[in-house]
């Protein structure tokens, strides 16, 4: 983004939140080294694909990716197309193998065995829930026995708890969790009293399933906190469904110490759809397995490697990591520089909004990544889902901004408070004027409405 | 493919299995209608991107997919990238819709509904084969009850057996099935017989897995015979595993009756990979729903539209079903003149083949589809499984030509047969150089004697 900041310097500044300076005076550093990283127009040549009309502020859904992961994939497609047996005996194999390797390293994993390759966040999911499933059908678990998740936990892992444990006899608990929230202490605070519920039923409260980063409304989670207070009370495997955080948050394995973590890379690492990891603790031997869903020729070799071959399918997408880590790695700081300036920014531009429109942000700082929760006018007038849909729907077609709003109902007693929060994030090819047009529409409606 | 023809003509005739005719005659039909069809040129760059030096007789494991669908599939890819928001609220249901009703025109199922996309074949026995578990869990099959599937059903459907049905409690027995093979009553009397084995026990049969083509050995099952003897037998329910057929051999929901129908759209209809679709026959409400084991936000609306979201990935081969469709109807005869034409060809090249090396089919003709099994030359020692994959591997390194072949373990009694066969197969972009070099290979292996494919692993 552009924006002349003032300062004691002769020469005009234009920084852009990327990192990407275009400082006009002689830089300190060797020119080959500062000129080494991307430049404004590079980042907006790799993204020209995306509609320029419209102010992109939902990173968040679906992700992006620059012109050349895109290009790489559609080499890959098409090197596979042209010798396709050739390329699944000799290459697919190797190339997921070196996909995993970057993985592990970026996210401190202890060994690559621990790292498979799936489609989502959501097979993920399916592939831990599943476990749990069978777990209850052998007996290994009993009836009754607790799996708890967040109240905001993703909608489509919801309909996955219904599928695998509900239906094959397991009990599961929601924590509810505040919003607007204030700090870490009142998340561990609900967490600690949804554990004594869990147990005091008597039963084992088998599995934890924690959101890192949630998604509606979406706050960062404080979960190696969390992981240890399982590990204190005796819950018995916790998994982190993590969808967002590769890219957008620290990503530790060893730090987090969870039993499973999944998280996408194609939302906030620069992969096309779709790719995302599913890390499983290393178990002594003779634990029960993972499985994926869908089996085929390698099933029993491990997840990871069960996971590397589910059938023909395009693979291209998890073959691209090495071309993605290539991309991070040309902006200065790399991943952790990415990450570390859109959350300055989303911050910044948060609280822009939120003065602007007389509103507050949904969570402190130090509770979002790259993503952040701000409040709406209440004379919008949101009152339930769907008005938060269609206000949506409304700021696409009539005002060319993608936003996800959430409808945040009233508790009791309270009045006049704010129903409605969008969820607005940064990413490397944003520009300030992204959140000025979004500024502008609300401001518009809302004269409207008076 | 080139080959001139003998004929009373005056003219040269080069013609093309594919059914691009090149005779150099005035046409009778006028000419915009004539020159309508796809024509070899056109053909051979529509398939330009495939590796010019590789005789690619091995259409069955991974399709072909055509450069004008392969950019339909980038369109896609791209569209989604530039606002995906948009594509998945305004876009992304319909364009699977198009897709699933092209398909349910195409195999004569009764409703759109019947027909849900998934990734493959593979993806569709998880889904059946999981819906099994849940009925053992569930109470609503018992311990020990019956799931059947044929020896030569593919292996990935064997470990999805094993992983869910036999995990779960069921009894799996499998079908023998001889080959070489020679007729549909070899495989009827050996279905008849393991049903009896089934029964006997006293269980129920809950499923039958039948294969449509079988993988390898390749070999076209009578599979609407065998559906009308599992509904005379009292076998509940009937899976066909279908993976080569669309576009390969004839595909009717009605005629063949089964419950449950699966075929790959990137084997043969010139799908990118990958797409299948899973046909599953209206049921009764009330009767127990399958499901997409990646459960997302459809979950408990149906199948088709359970699959039609399973989380952000990209659809685009999903989605390109009518450039697929568009493809194939600039041949003449659409779908229909390329699965006779490619039967022909491949029957004839077979036969060639055969009667260069001495061998013979592994099959009649009118078992086989777009694939034939030949016999190899019993001088190349093919003693077991390695043996098959190390010639593979050396064809494909050392000769440029890409071909499956299957080890057959000889008989109780059998002496000197014949142990080897190449799975071949025939697609648009052949041509009769292809087969000739494969010939040329294998003899020349046969004269070197020597067994250095072997080697190779």
């Amino acid at each position: 983004m552009d924006s002349p900041t003032t300062n004691n310097h002769n020469h005009i500044h234009t920084h852009h939140l990327n990192g990407a300076s275009t400082i006009s005076q002689p830089s300190k550093k060797p020119k080959l080294l500062s000129s080494s990283f991307i430049t404004p127009a590079e980042i907006h040549e790799e993204f020209s694909h995306h509609d320029p009309s419209v102010a992109r502020i939902n990173n968040g859904s679906f992700g992006c990716c620059p012109a050349s992961v895109i290009a790489a994939q559609h080499r890959s497609q098409l090197h596979y197309l042209r010798q396709p047996d050739n390329f699944y005996f000799n290459e697919l194999k190797k190339g997921i193998l070196q996909s995993r390797t970057i993985i592990k390293d970026l996210v401190n994993a202890k060994h690559v065995d621990e790292i498979s390759i799936v489609d989502n966040a959501t097979t993920a999911a399916a592939i831990v829930l599943q476990h749990t499933a069978w777990s209850f059908h052998e007996g290994t678990f009993q009836k009754g026995d607790v799996v708890l998740m967040l109240h905001y936990a993703y909608g489509a892992v919801k309909k996955s708890m219904e599928a695998y444990v509900t239906r094959a006899g397991g009990h599961v608990i929601e924590v509810p969790l505040p919003f607007p929230v204030a700090s870490n202490e009142e998340i561990v605070r609900e967490f600690r009293k949804a554990l004594e519920r869990g147990k005091s039923e008597g039963k084992r409260i088998r599995l934890a399933v924690i959101d890192h980063v949630t998604s509606m409304p979406c706050v960062v989670i404080p979960v190696k906190e969390l992981v240890q207070i399982c590990r204190e009370e005796g819950v018995e495997k916790v998994f982190i469904d993590a969808a967002h955080s590769i890219g957008c948050v620290d990503v530790d394995m060893e730090e987090i110490g969870a039993d499973f973590y999944t998280s996408n890379l194609h939302k906030w690492f620069f992969c096309p759809p779709s790719i995302a990891f599913l890390y499983t603790r290393k178990i002594p031997k003779g634990g029960s397995e993972l499985h994926h869903p869908v089996v085929s020729h390698e099933y029993g070799n491990g997840l990871a490697v069960e996971s590397a071959w589910i059938g023909t399918r395009d693979y291209s997408a998890q073959l691209v990591v090495p071309a993605a880590l290539e991309f991070v790695n040309r902006f200065q700081g790399g991943i952790e520089g990415i990450k570390k300036r859109n959350h300055d920014a989303v911050v910044e531009m948060g609280e822009m909004l939120a003065q602007s429109w007389g509103t507050h942000l949904g969570s402190p700082p130090d509770m979002c990544g790259s993503m952040i929760m701000v409040g709406l006018p209440t004379s919008l007038g949101i009152a339930c889902d769907d008005d938060a849909l269609g206000l949506r729907v409304h700021l696409r077609e009539q005002f060319g901004v993608e936003v996800p709003i959430y409808y945040r109902p009233p508790r009791d007693g309270e009045v006049g408070c704010v129903t409605g929060y969008a969820r607005i994030s940064h990413q490397v090819y944003n520009k300030v004027d992204d959140y000025h047009k979004f500024r502008d529409a609300v401001n518009q409606l809302v004269n409207n409405e008076i």
